[in-house]
């Protein structure tokens, strides 16, 4: 394996063509951006229909070959493509890599992904992750935080936003590396150089590899776009989205320094959709998400342990 | 009830609410989405079941459970999210459950885009799924009607256990227009004998679509087909306008048959006698109706926003009797009233023939145009 970039030694390279019509601040954008620098001008990319496919592959900002899929259909197009070129014997000139939204990914694309790594194709796949269906104007997914004023989990009589616990929700990382890939990983859109290293070693590996990054939204979470970077540092610094990495789905490697514990109120405070949460009578489920936090990290440590 | 100003997909969920929807299985897609986020509220509100399910073969498989428990039951999508429910709507209909489904119709084919387009006629008339089944499909040309019919459509397919699907494009989802609402109807304090609701002091109820026996599955083919029979007998509605003494007329449905319709005025206000025929039943199709019309006129003009899909089932009735011509804008596209009016003034000036497909005539016009 080579040397990791540093901030001097980093592609000049970019891939993203300015005039694109999506958000100012969009988080998933500046994902495509660090993960094009670094898989290069042989990547094909394999982008979900989301927020993405609309305001960024439709825009004509990839430019790199760019493949548009169905919402429930990334993993089965990367296994065409990567059979594809090996059947024309151009698997290794390739970098290929899919996008897709938390939707696309958690919810409708699960089962095509599932299989794309059990065979064992060879692709980076990474989920940007903005905790909903933004793109149709910001319903909830099955990644959407406890709590979250989403259209379709309203702030009302019967109910206070999305209402499955964090504990509950799916953990997609330790989901794929529980089908022994060689390496999942978390990311964020805050720490970019962190993020571009975890590129840089998936697309080195000859396998499935899975990136889920936190994609602040600022349209639908509710904060000024140029936060973006700012909400992103909070998620880790919280620990509502720790940095780690799994490798050949056991070696958990937890990024604690980062990830020193400030308060989740910090977080939540910051975001529109939390904003219900800051009443009083609230107070006790502000307290509820801590403590589903502090046992989400326990279980990480517990993990990174072994 | 007095007109509200009603948003076309809120007037449809709330509608649902007072008929009695006692179910509803989603998944977001424009432009259909505001249907998922009023019933997200709503359903709660009155202790109903709302669920987010997580791809629309989840909502539609949700919504062939629940209709075995007996539910009067509904789910709602655009174009490719129904193309994704096609297995499930199959199972439904060979298993001879009552659901409702609302087609919020977009550009196409593939992603396409949200504009309002009727591309979706042959897949939801003609079965879509495979083998032999026959959904009631309704097209609404205006909210009210949509209101009204999304009642319908629940009635019709409890009364012959059946598929029934309200048929709407972009435009009739997402416009504003003043409707009236139904009263708050009561649900259904009776459920059918056929519902699985525990078999405590009953025989089992069983719902399945497997039949290994061929000859088994050929009596429930006659037994779905006899059914459908019976809806052609009596389900058939349409609207007629300015008939009565046109020489030439338009066969248009929803959104199409609405502008078609503008067109007809301004054709009479020239002096042209022209009518307009709209099917309120896609399927039974009022094939009669447009056979008996087609002896009375000179030629039929049927306009759509596709590529002509229901001109095939003009044609297929009235078996070459009289001239036909097609008139389309697809891929998200409404024809101005203006468009259609120079069709009309083009059919009553022209040549008018039997020969050939409509549809390969006005490719050749609309390619020559741009």
């Amino acid at each position: 394996m080579t040397t990791n970039y540093t901030i001097k030694t980093l592609p000049d390279l970019e891939q993203v063509a300015p005039g694109r019509s999506g958000c100012d601040g969009c988080g998933a954008v500046m994902a495509a951006r660090w993960i094009s620098k670094i898989t290069g001008q042989s990547t094909i990319m394999v982008n979900a229909t989301g927020c993405m496919c609309v305001n960024y592959g439709y825009a004509g900002a990839p430019l790199h070959p760019y493949i548009h899929s169905l919402f429930e259909n990334t993993g089965s197009i990367l296994s065409g493509i990567d059979a594809g070129l090996r059947a024309l014997g151009k698997r290794r000139e390739v970098n290929l890599v899919g996008l897709a939204g938390d939707g696309g990914t958690v919810d409708i694309g699960f089962q095509s992904l599932s299989g794309a790594v059990e065979r064992q194709h060879r692709f980076l796949y990474v989920c940007y992750d903005n905790e909903g269906y933004m793109n149709t104007g910001g319903q909830r997914s099955g990644a959407t935080p406890y709590g979250s004023n989403t259209a379709t989990t309203p702030v009302g009589s019967e109910q206070q936003g999305e209402g499955l616990s964090l504990l509950r929700r799916k953990n997609m990382v330790l989901v794929m590396a529980a089908h022994g890939i060689p390496y999942a990983a978390t990311a964020s859109i805050a720490y970019p150089l962190d993020f571009m290293n975890k590129v840089k070693k998936a697309i080195e590996i000859d396998g499935p590899t899975y990136l889920h990054v936190l994609a602040p939204c600022p349209t639908s979470w509710g904060f000024a776009s140029e936060e973006s970077v700012k909400i992103g540092k909070l998620a880790v610094e919280t620990r509502f989205a720790p940095l780690y990495e799994v490798e050949q789905g056991k070696k958990i490697v937890l990024d604690r320094r980062r990830s020193k514990g400030t308060p989740i109120i910090e977080y939540l405070k910051a975001q529109k959709r939390f904003s219900h949460l800051l009443k009083p009578e609230n107070q006790h489920r502000v307290d509820e998400i801590q403590s589903q936090i502090d046992e989400s990290w326990r279980y990480l440590e517990s993990l990174a342990q072994e | 009830m007095a007109k509200e100003l009603l948003k076309g997909n809120v007037a449809i969920a709330e509608a649902a609410v007072r008929y009695g929807l006692e179910a509803y299985f989603g998944y977001p897609i424009t432009p259909q989405t505001e249907m998922l986020e009023y019933l997200s509220k709503r359903m709660p509100e009155l202790g109903r079941v709302f669920v987010q399910a997580e791809s629309e073969l989840g909502a539609v498989n949700m919504v062939y459970g629940a209709a075995c428990t007996g539910a009067r039951v509904m789910t709602s999508s655009s174009s490719p999210g129904i193309s994704l429910m096609m297995e499930g709507l199959s199972y439904i209909a060979g298993t001879e459950l009552p659901a409702v489904l609302v087609d919020v119709m977009r550009g196409g084919p593939g992603l396409g885009n949200i504009a309002p387009s009727q591309q979706d006629y042959n897949q939801i008339t003609h079965g879509g799924g495979h083998g032999d089944y026959y959904p009631i499909v309704l097209a609404p040309a205006s909210i009210q009607e949509a209101i009204d019919y999304i009642g319908l459509a629940f009635d019709l397919s409890e009364k012959y256990r059946s598929l029934a699907v309200l048929l709407i494009d972009g435009s009739l989802g997402q416009m504003m227009e003043p409707a009236e609402l139904p009263e708050m109807q009561p649900v259904r304090a009776a459920y059918p004998h056929w519902a699985a609701r525990g078999a405590t002091g009953r025989g089992r109820i069983v719902h399945t679509s497997i039949y290994l026996n061929p000859i088994e599955q050929e009596k429930t083919n006659f037994r779905i087909l006899s059914r459908w029979r019976e809806v052609q007998a009596n389900e058939v509605r349409f609207k007629e306008y300015y008939l009565d003494d046109a020489e030439y007329a338009i066969i248009a449905f929803g959104t199409a048959g609405r502008v078609a319709l503008s067109a007809v005025r301004a054709a009479r206000a020239a002096g042209i006698k022209v009518g307009l025929l709209r099917p309120i039943t896609l399927a039974p199709f009022p094939g009669n109706a447009v056979r008996e019309l087609a002896k009375r006129v000179q030629s039929l003009l049927v306009v759509e926003m596709n590529n002509g899909q229901m001109v095939d089932d003009v044609l297929a009735n009235i078996h070459d009797q009289t001239p036909v011509e097609f008139y389309g804008r697809p891929g998200g596209n409404v024809p101005l009233a203006d468009e259609i009016l120079a069709e009309i003034e083009r059919i009553v000036k022209g040549k008018l023939t039997l020969n050939g497909h409509p549809r390969d005539r006005w490719l050749d016009r609309m390619l020559t145009k741009s």
